[in-house]
């Protein structure tokens, strides 16, 4: 059962937001994402990427649902779908969906009020976020341009794995 | 990044690194041909495969992933 959904248009080209996306933690707006993992990832026959990813956080959920809830595990699911903005190719739209659920129980339509409202500041959270790993890698292509004049490779794929 | 499991966070990072370098230099230039990271991803995943059994954490039943259920659109 989905309760959120959103749409938000990021003002850079599919490529930047994509790579920024696989490489979003750690990151300072999100402080509580504590770990990833991935799950699984492929290429579908229609050459779209698909990534499942594992998120383990801390904390960060409201008193009141960490009471109500029989254990303490809360499942957050969320689809994230990256488009190039059909009218400008220097734009991408992100399409967000979240469903939440208490040990394999949806949650009451009550709760699911709290949990969209925190999904959804942690969806705001999660723009700036990005916002701020985009920042990161221009910032490392233009060090890496000034710096590596001639270099075969391009600057964002020379910036995308050299941050680790 | 950490892992969900402590003795997969080296295994987690040296993918990641992998996956990160295909990312940007094939997957983004359409070639989707080959994946230089199969290996490193399979030893990965028996590690947090096992730690997500262990530590029970709810992976399945999820409904977005329509695996090309999906009518198929242009994206890149």
């Amino acid at each position: 059962m989905k309760i959120w959904t959103s749409k938000h248009v990021f003002d850079h080209p599919w490529e930047t937001v994509t790579t920024a996306a696989m490489q979003k933690y750690p990151n300072p707006m999100n402080p509580s994402v504590v770990g990833v993992d991935v799950l699984d990832r492929h290429i579908d026959p229609s050459r779209k990427l698909y990534s499942h990813r594992l998120l383990s956080t801390e904390c960060g959920l409201p008193s009141i649902v960490k009471s109500i809830s029989f254990t303490n595990m809360i499942s957050v699911d969320e689809r994230l779908i990256y488009k190039p903005h059909p009218q400008d190719p220097e734009k991408t739209i992100l399409t967000q969906e979240a469903i939440v659920t208490v040990k394999g129980v949806s949650l009451s339509s009550y709760l699911e009020g709290l949990m969209a409202s925190t999904i959804s500041s942690n969806a705001n959270k999660g723009r700036e976020a990005m916002e701020w790993v985009i920042h990161k890698l221009n910032a490392k292509i233009e060090e890496l341009t000034a710096s590596a004049r001639g270099s075969i490779r391009t600057p964002m794929a020379a910036a995308a794995f050299v941050e680790k | 990044m950490n892992s969900v499991g402590d003795a997969c966070t080296d295994m987690n990072c040296e993918y990641d690194q992998c996956f990160n370098r295909w990312f940007a230099e094939k997957f983004l230039k359409g070639d989707v041909s080959g994946d230089p990271c199969t290996d490193l991803f399979k030893r990965y995943q028996q590690c947090v495969q096992k730690a997500i059994k262990e530590k029970e954490i709810p992976i399945e039943g999820l409904e977005f992933m329509d695996h090309g259920k999906e009518k198929p659109e242009n994206s890149s």
